[in-house]
């Protein structure tokens, strides 16, 4: 019995360390999504580290994004490689990717993964505030840049931070300037406004109301949802009840489907009806809802539905869909010229950084900055490394000849 | 008695040479961290679920109490970090006091009834109203004692702690005292248990170990927003983690959580559908064949396992 007993213990511990052994191991041979992971990139390639999440809730907008970094990748690779400043020559990128499925906490592992094992060049955030979060400490403590591509979260940028840039997107709370002054130029006095609560949205909201309330107006509906909202009725009666000539829904892109929907099905029309996405996947919602669904509706649209003018580094956008669609077979949306973005970023910060450590790199960043127009607007960041060049215009979606068009209103 | 003592130190010095050792050889200290973290978790469960068949889905509402717990503690009291994190579990343990009366359910309604008021916790934490003190949805930044060395050893000593109160709890007379309302509370009553007062104890106790792993979390990663760290596959993994490993034993959770964490590791990451699907047919062979958990393979030998 006590031999048994002895043998039993003895085997757990065995079978706990084999166990922990091939935990460890687990991660070091995850495979990058281009090729097996190295521990050092070889001299003559920029090794490029990032995250991208084919499932879970950011699957939809974390992919395209993903996409674009690499069709840029793929278009550099082509070209023979980049020039790389430090190294005086053209190198080739090296792509190492990582599957984080949406989770923070695995997100957080393989951040900790890029940096400590694969020890790549430059460091890619994965989409959006909640799996960006994860990397800011690390790629602080880790004394590396992160290249931050669309997590606007106000808790990222503070005063003087070196180890955050921005690429794609300004933040979010710049997001309704352009909202703001076009219900103003209404005269509208009268407006409903339901966002979700999360950072994105709630800080949007406030912006808006605080410009709204300098030119005297107080919204008449302003209520926060959870963001797994899924059905907007009973929301929408209560801010129609209110008579408003502008209904304005912040959310993320599920939001916007379940708040359109019930629009919809509700019959009911406003003068102003906004939502935050169509604009920037209008494929998505032209699916979901059909031309005739889209008519009317305001949004931000974002490029490729305009076309930045005076661009002077890196494809135009027509350039870009020509060879996008070439290259994937698809057409792009604006998450794919946003992945696309960073790409050129990256490229200019190559360019001009005289070595690879993170203070050479935030230096050549913050020397191009406000000098750079791309295909996604003026690249220009503050010195929080928060992006402050882009606008986000609002436009109306209208059908014409049986095509959505966009109507520009500011 | 002898026998046993030995072998949980066995087990005790394995986990704290392993989780010493592994950082050493091994960079991403990461994946070693959240191991513990869903380690020490499963004991958690193990504790309520293994002693007195209580499956708590909503248990990530005590790890994100302890997160919100240590950031409001840190933010707002200017409280140093070790009394943070103590606070923090405790926030969990308040938490769990309010919410006592669930454990007036049971079955399916206990866990489904615990899932609710994880979410309710949730809602409040992230609400816009409530900004002032948990910065509702804006999330947390914590980079003022961002320091992931020592909240890492951190991690360690509370898996270390719990997996002896898990060991303390197996042999002690309280523990059979839960089993004994396991398995018939009336029964248990009349023979002189004091059966909610037992119940509510392990239920704090078991807060607690989850408060603490979400302050050490929450510690370590420094920046988080609401859905972080009240995210639903928390509880997922830790449940599973302890149901595949075997409930009611110390090694159990342990095996669970290494097994199936670093199968998550090895292809879960790199190809999640592969994963899903590897973790869904063992589950379903688990539930079928080993309802009791990989360790009742030893059981079943008659090999004693601690």
């Amino acid at each position: 019995m006590q031999s048994r007993f002895r043998k039993g213990t003895l085997w757990a511990a065995a079978a706990l360390s084999g166990s922990m052994f091939l935990a460890g191991c687990g991660t070091t041979t995850s495979a990058p999504a281009s090729g097996p992971a190295k521990t050092k990139s070889p001299a003559a390639e920029i090794s490029i580290g990032t995250l991208y999440a084919s499932t879970g809730s950011f699957a939809t907008s974390s992919m395209p994004e993903y996409q674009g970094l690499q069709f840029w990748i793929n278009q550099v690779n082509a070209a023979g490689g980049t020039y790389v400043k430090a190294a005086g020559k053209k190198e080739k990128i090296r792509l190492v990717s990582y599957n984080d499925q949406s989770s923070a906490q695995t997100a957080t592992s393989l951040y900790n993964q890029l940096i400590t094992v694969n020890h790549v060049n430059m460091l890619v955030a994965d989409f959006g505030s909640v799996l960006t979060s994860v990397a800011v400490p690390i790629a602080q403590e880790h004394k590396q840049l992160l290249f931050d591509q669309s997590g606007t979260g106000t808790t990222f940028f503070t005063p003087n931070n070196p180890y955050i840039v921005l690429t794609s997107l300004p933040t979010s709370a710049l997001w309704p300037t352009s909202l703001a002054n076009y219900l103003i130029s209404q005269h509208y006095k009268n407006v409903a406004i339901v966002y979700c609560e999360n950072d994105f949205d709630q800080s949007q909201d406030q912006t808006l109301t605080r410009l709204l309330a300098k030119a005297g107006i107080t919204p008449t509906y302003n209520n926060a949802v959870p963001t797994s909202t899924s059905s907007y009725t009973v929301i929408l009666h209560n801010m129609a009840a209110t008579h408003p000539q502008a209904v304005i829904e912040l959310g993320y892109p599920n939001n916007d489907i379940s708040f359109m929907q019930a629009l919809q099905a509700s019959g009911s029309t406003f003068p102003t009806t906004f939502t935050i996405f169509p604009g920037q996947l209008p494929s998505l919602f032209e699916k979901n809802f059909g031309m005739k669904g889209l008519n009317n509706m305001f949004t931000y649209p974002a490029p490729p539905l305009f076309t930045v003018q005076g661009v002077n580094y890196g494809m135009s956008i027509a350039q870009f869909e020509q060879a996008f669609k070439k290259q994937t077979g698809s057409s792009p949306n604006f998450l794919n010229v946003a992945g696309y973005n960073t790409g050129l970023i990256l490229q200019k910060t190559l360019a001009t950084a005289t070595s690879l450590s993170q203070k050479s790199m935030r230096q050549a960043v913050t020397g191009f900055s406000g000098s750079i127009t791309t295909l996604d607007g003026k690249f220009q960041i503050n010195n929080q490394g928060a992006q402050i060049g882009e606008t986000l215009p609002v436009g109306q979606f209208t059908v014409s000849n049986g095509k959505l068009k966009v109507n520009f209103m500011s | 008695m002898r026998k046993n003592k030995l072998s949980n130190a066995i087990i005790l010095v394995v986990l704290a040479v392993l989780f010493i050792l592994t950082p050493l050889l091994y960079p991403n200290q990461s994946v070693p961290f959240q191991m513990m973290a869903f380690m020490t978790l499963a004991q958690g469960i193990n504790l309520l679920y293994g002693f007195t068949g209580y499956l708590p889905f909503g248990y990530v509402g005590f790890f994100g109490s302890g997160a919100y717990g240590v950031s409001i503690l840190v933010l707002l009291l200017h409280w140093s970090v070790i009394p943070a994190v103590i606070g923090g579990g405790l926030f969990a343990v308040v938490v769990a006091l309010l919410l006592s009366p669930l454990l007036r359910l049971s079955g399916a309604y206990f866990s489904i009834g615990s899932l609710a008021a994880s979410e309710i916790v949730y809602y409040v934490v992230s609400n816009p109203n409530m900004q002032n003190i948990t910065q509702g949805p804006y999330g947390i930044n914590l980079a003022g004692i961002y320091d992931p060395n020592t909240s890492y050893y951190a991690m360690l000593v509370i898996l270390l702690i719990f997996t002896a109160v898990v060991m303390y709890v197996k042999n002690s007379t309280f523990g059979m005292s839960l089993l004994a309302i396991k398995e018939d509370p009336v029964s248990a009553a009349m023979a002189g248990i004091n059966v909610v007062r037992r119940r509510v104890a392990i239920w704090l106790v078991s807060a607690f170990a989850a408060g603490l792993v979400g302050a050490v979390y929450g510690w370590y990663v420094s920046v988080f927003y609401p859905s972080s760290v009240f995210d639903l596959t928390i509880s997922i993994f830790a449940i599973v983690f302890t149901l595949f490993g075997g409930g009611g034993t110390v090694l159990g959770p342990i095996v669970g959580t290494i097994v199936l964490y670093g199968l998550y590791n090895t292809i879960g990451v790199s190809s999640p559908q592969y994963f899903q699907l590897i973790y869904g047919l063992l589950i379903v062979v688990l539930v079928m064949f080993l309802p009791q958990g990989l360790t009742s393979l030893l059981k079943r030998r008659g090999i004693n396992v601690p």
